[in-house]
């Protein structure tokens, strides 16, 4: 169940954000999409709107919500959980409610409120996806907003990180069948997340070489994954010289996307922009190294046997 | 029948996919067929002898020595013999199995026995997350058979099985029984956090307490006769379930409420 | 160049009917003759133009979406593994982009009509559509419940809505223009739906679906466009929703329309217990009106994915098989909604649905104006057209077929009751020379001097599922893309776009609008010609519709013996 920021924008009076701190991580939001926007069916703006803010603690984006909802850390399974019940109009043990730091009044005056909006939405960040539960924190949420159609219009949408972290969802999907967690090994895609994905392939070392693009583990993954692509012949793309480029075996310095290279991005509601570039760049886009590295690759002898099938059923 | 052995000579520098070694597969091969089937060393297509020795033929009992916590698959959809491993395994031990035993003395990766339909599983040491669960997307995971891991297991332990057992002696991650759907857990050392959670139907027996989802109703303590049912079934393979209500008592609880569901968690207490 | 000898041509373009005639090929076109090049010994063999598929969702958002959602389909369905040349993808329900392409070509299709496309991720169709090798590809673009256009519609600015339309169809880079369940899309934006011709749209004072689509249909004329209107009509797959669609066509004399996958348009009855087929009536009125093509929309027995701009139908069938659902609401234009889905023999509804939809192509009997389609995925996958084929050329098969259907559900459709069997050029005709012609693009669906040479070459066998499942040779352009089984060739396909005539003024009246109403910049919305590989603009006659479809002369007949099938 979602939607684009434009709908958003045009009707949503009802706007929850739930482990995301847009007012710092994407700034323009409140005010170019979601919170400030003036439209046809909500011609004023701001008051026609109730926002609530769900998060472990108090962030500058508490100041734009209407409500302020502090939940325990490690808690946002149990209270999503607890309000699909509430939804169902099903018993809730109270004495384990208060370990999530709400009480039962508030997460029925949170469906109450959900249940007479003409058109919610809700956002949700990395304090939801990427905190203890990750993929179903993830699941919760969007399970909720399914079943609020059983009342309402209802849509729930992710709040991405950095980069074109969608667009590479979004094509990976469309050349796959599968937005990450893919292996080419057998010469078509399987799919299993914590098995192919890249952080638990390098936590365990199942891999000898990486290529790195757009993208900076060396920052942001575990250190076990930081020392596996140290071990092994690992290979950058960057514009700029990063964590992981500092680590690596060859770093290949690329002109900036959207700003010396042109492309298309995808925005976190997957519409596409294009990226026109205002600047020349001495150096070759991510693109062209890409497919250079192909042409050479393909020049060696193949790795699939020539006698091989061409299709295969999978079972 | 004497057992075909497999050895392990060469450790595999990533993972090596060998759905092959089946009782299925090997029952109908000579010595060299079983040498020569393809294993995937990464995207490397491999003779199973470029990594093991291999003796015997025509057997559906099977040996393997080594440490083979990089080999993937094996046992895949095997539906006879015995697959016996001396050692550690890697992912998907006994995935999509219809039927036969596999006994693991190490430990075992993800995914032992995912949507299986039939079979006996037994690893001695720990074991990875997914046990008896369903792939992603899928809807069903284990339809039947046994599982039973000696030591601790990882996250979503019986995602959406729909029957059969599993066992688990050590302490269990969290989403133990996740969206199960029918079929049995029996946690010996416990679980941590939201263990039933969204459970349709099926249920869950803890030995230790266990915190529960809010989304779960107390409703009474008993000592139910299908427990000793369970209790014989488990006692062939070491496993004793307490039930004398001069023992103790199990608290049962209902839920996932959020569902509705209509799954029960028993955990003991000991008087 | 390549000269085909030998062949039983099937041309129903050029009236040929089985005659055994020599194919020449020279610049990727037919030609009078060619001297050298290869030669292919079609003898004893059928030969087809290349397949032409009217309404398909291959390409953008929605199917994308659809991929996303069922990860076990991909992983019991074909796999087409990475050769030197060719690129690894996946079949099943929603294939990937480059499976899509091997797997049209590899069954004889060799265009096809993206049949629903927002302008705001037009962008991302083309890009996809980019991915489909082989194929050449039409798109239609969603108009129907764009609210700037109703908008204009509800304050009687009928000449700047027609500037609109023209202005959108060239930004988004389409060829035609789609109308889902106008007026619904706009009011399922607040949950509620408009199923009836005269039913007020929720938002809006005087306009109802009727006016939008009347106005609509108007415009594509006067705007000239080669394909007509492209109509997903109001109250799809409600039981009763006849009327409804009776009541569309009236309201469409005197204007051309297509109108897409008519079998879920047809039913009678008031609710879910009493629905029944209604084609009988459909066809009767249809056979009598030529402003009008239809694609069947049939379904077939099996696991499916559903997904169409039609969300509150979505929401229905989540709500009565409480399976996964997904919904994508575009801003200001339109939404879809997406769900797996498995049609059975033993369920009432869907074994009608299954009757319906081979009852229209068998009760239409003017094969220039029914086409063969699925609504891929939505009544089965593109795939599975040969199981049709095959349920349309033989009556026996339809009567074992029959048999897996209840006593109840035999007594609500017609079909026991029809013994019509396709003939080869029948089929060649609903496949490609009848949805090339709708679609008006006229280098298609012909083996004459000039077309474009997309040639399907089939071994005659008694098994007809079999014999269009696997053609012996299958070119596209004039290159040999599929010969015995095997992926031979992948060039990349074309893309027919047209550019109709607007008042460029009507850039400075959009601007604000969008500013209003959407999140991206003006000069952002418009799809960049560069984004498309080998984009062909075909021609538009301001203020002059093309002829209405062409209707079917008396079939000539068939010069050879044939196979009795």
């Amino acid at each position: 169940m979602t939607c684009t920021l434009g709908e958003v924008k045009n009707r949503a009076d009802f706007i929850v954000y739930w482990g995301g701190n847009p007012a710092e991580c994407h700034p323009r939001h409140f005010t170019k999409y979601t919170l400030m926007q003036k439209s046809k069916f909500l011609p004023r703006g701001r008051k026609d709107r109730t926002m609530i803010l769900v998060d472990i603690r108090e962030t500058k984006s508490g100041g734009a919500a209407d409500i302020f909802l502090q939940i325990r850390p490690g808690k946002d399974f149990e209270v999503l959980t607890i309000l699909r019940a509430i939804l169902k109009g099903q018993h809730v043990n109270s004495s384990i409610v208060a370990e999530t730091g709400l009480t039962l009044e508030q997460m029925t005056d949170f469906i109450d409120r959900a249940k007479k909006a003409r058109f919610g939405c809700m956002f949700f960040g990395m304090g939801l996806s990427m905190t203890r539960g990750k993929h179903m924190n993830s699941a919760a949420l969007l399970t909720l907003a399914a079943e609020l159609n059983a009342f309402t219009k209802f849509v729930a949408m992710p709040m991405r990180g950095h980069g074109n972290v969608t667009g590479a969802d979004v094509i990976m999907r469309w050349q796959t069948g599968f937005p990450f967690g893919i292996t080419f090994n057998r010469g078509y895609p399987r799919y299993n997340p914590g098995e192919f994905s890249t952080v638990d392939v390098l936590v365990r070392g199942d891999t000898d070489a990486a290529l790195i693009l757009g993208a900076d583990p060396g920052a942001t993954m575990p250190q076990p994954a930081i020392d596996h692509l140290a071990r092994i012949p690992t290979i950058v793309l960057d514009p700029k010289v990063t964590h992981t480029s500092r680590l690596a075996r060859v770093h290949i310095t690329t002109s900036v996307a959207g700003i010396s290279a042109p492309g298309t991005a995808y925005r976190m509601d997957e519409i596409p922009l294009p990226l026109k570039p205002a600047l020349k760049s001495p150096y070759p886009t991510d693109e062209e190294v890409v497919r250079r590295i192909n042409e050479a690759v393909a020049r060696k002898p193949h790795w699939m046997p020539a006698d091989g099938p061409m299709t295969i059923m999978q079972h | 029948m004497s057992p075909i052995t497999l050895t392990l000579k060469e450790r595999p520098k990533v993972p090596l996919e060998a759905e092959t070694v089946t009782p299925d597969a090997f029952v109908t091969m000579s010595n060299e067929q079983i040498r020569s089937s393809l294993v995937y060393h990464g995207k490397r297509h491999c003779r199973l002898d470029d990594f093991f020795e291999v003796t015997g033929e025509f057997s559906d009992l099977i040996e393997m020595h080594g440490d083979l916590h990089r080999v993937k698959l094996l046992g895949k959809s095997m539906s006879r013999g015995q697959l016996k491993v001396y050692g550690s395994v890697g992912m998907h031990l006994g995935a999509d199995m219809r039927g036969g035993r596999i006994e693991v003395t190490g430990d075992a990766g993800d995914w032992i026995g995912a949507e299986m339909s039939n079979g006996f599983i037994h690893v001695h040491g720990n074991a990875g997350g997914q046990i008896g669960a369903a792939y992603r997307g899928s809807l069903r995971g284990m339809k039947n058979g046994t599982i039973i891991v000696g030591g601790t297991a990882g996250l979503e332990v019986g995602m959406r099985m729909r029957r059969g057992t599993i066992v688990v002696g050590g302490k269990v991650r969290d989403f133990c029984g996740l969206q199960m759907k029918g079929g049995t857990i029996v946690l010996m050392s416990g679980a941590e956090l939201r263990t039933g959670a969204w459970m349709v139907r099926g249920t869950i027996l803890s030995l230790q307490p266990l915190p529960l989802m809010p989304t779960f109703a107390s409703s009474g303590h008993y000592n139910p006769s299908f427990i000793d049912l369970y209790a014989q079934e488990l006692l062939p393979h070491g496993i004793s379930l307490p039930n004398h209500a001069s023992a103790g008592s199990w608290s049962r609880h209902c839920g996932d409420s959020s569902i509705p569901g209509k799954g029960e968690i028993l955990i003991w207490n000991p008087a | 160049m390549i000269r085909i000898t030998g062949g039983k041509i099937f041309d129903p373009a050029n009236g040929i009917n089985g005659q055994v005639r020599d194919l020449c090929i020279d610049g990727g076109k037919f030609v009078s003759s060619v001297i050298g090049g290869r030669t292919i010994d079609a003898a004893g063999m059928i030969i087809f133009p290349g397949g032409v598929d009217v309404h398909t969702h291959v390409a953008g958002g929605s199917i994308n979406f659809a991929r996303a959602m069922t990860p076990e389909d991909h992983r019991r369905t074909t796999a087409f593994i990475r050769t030197q040349s060719r690129r690894s993808g996946l079949g099943g329900m929603a294939p990937t982009t480059f499976a899509t392409g091997y797997l049209y070509a590899g069954m004889g299709w060799t265009t096809v009509n993206e049949a629903a496309v927002p302008v705001l991720s037009a962008r991302h169709t083309h890009e996809e559509m980019r991915d489909i090798p082989i194929l050449d590809k039409t798109s239609c673009v969603l108009m129907a419940n764009n609210e700037i256009f109703l908008d204009l519609l509800e304050a009687g600015e009928f000449e700047r809505a027609k500037d609109v339309i023209a202005w959108h169809v060239w930004a988004a880079k389409a060829y035609g223009v789609k109308a889902v369940n106008p007026g619904g899309v706009a009011a399922w934006k607040w949950g509620k739906d408009a199923k009836q011709l005269t039913d007020p749209i929720e938002g809006y004072n005087s306009i109802t679906p009727g006016t939008i689509i009347g106005r609509l249909a108007q415009i594509i004329d006067e705007l000239g466009l080669p394909h007509p209107m492209h109509l997903h009509c109001n109250n799809l797959g409600a039981p009763g929703n006849v009327w409804t669609t009776l009541e569309t066509m009236k309201l469409l004399e005197g204007r051309r329309a297509h109108i897409a996958h008519l079998q879920y348009h047809a039913y009678g009855g008031d609710d879910w217990d009493t629905m029944r087929s209604a084609s009988a009536e459909v066809a009767e009125y249809f056979n009598t009106h030529t402003n009008m093509t239809t694609d069947a929309g049939a379904v077939l027995f099996g696991d499916t994915v559903t997904i169409t701009a039609d969300g509150p139908w979505q929401h229905l069938l989540y709500k009565l098989t409480g399976r996964k659902w997904g919904n994508l609401d575009v801003e200001n234009e339109t939404g879809c909604g997406i769900v797996p889905y498995t049609y059975r023999p033993s369920n009432l509804v869907n074994s009608i649905q299954w009757a319906v939809g081979l009852e229209l192509l068998l009760l239409i009997n003017d094969p220039w104006r029914i086409f063969l389609s699925t609504d891929h995925p939505n009544g089965a996958c593109f795939w599975r057209y040969p199981e049709i084929i095959q349920l349309l050329m033989s009556y026996d098969f339809r009567k074992d077929c029959m048999t897996k259907l209840s006593p109840i559900a035999r007594e609500r459709i017609t079909l026991p009751d029809i013994d019509r069997e396709y003939t080869l050029y029948e089929i060649a005709t609903i496949t490609s020379a009848g949805p090339a012609r709708a679609l008006g693009l006229t280098q298609k669906g012909s083996l004459g001097i000039g077309a474009d040479a997309d040639v399907v070459i089939y071994e005659e066998e008694k098994d007809i599922a079999k014999m269009f499942s696997h053609p012996r040779y299958v070119l596209k352009g004039g290159e040999v893309v599929i010969e015995d089984g095997d992926i031979r060739a992948t060039p990349e396909g074309r893309e027919f776009i047209v550019k109709p005539s607007f008042d460029p003024e009507i850039e400075s009246f959009l601007k604000p609008k969008f500013e209003d109403v959407y999140t991206m910049s003006f000069e952002n919305y418009p799809v960049e010609m560069e984004r498309l590989e080998h984009a062909d603009i075909r021609e538009c006659i301001n203020g002059q519709a093309p002829s209405p479809p062409r209707t079917a002369e008396k079939e000539p007949d068939r010069a050879d013996e044939g196979v009795e099938f």
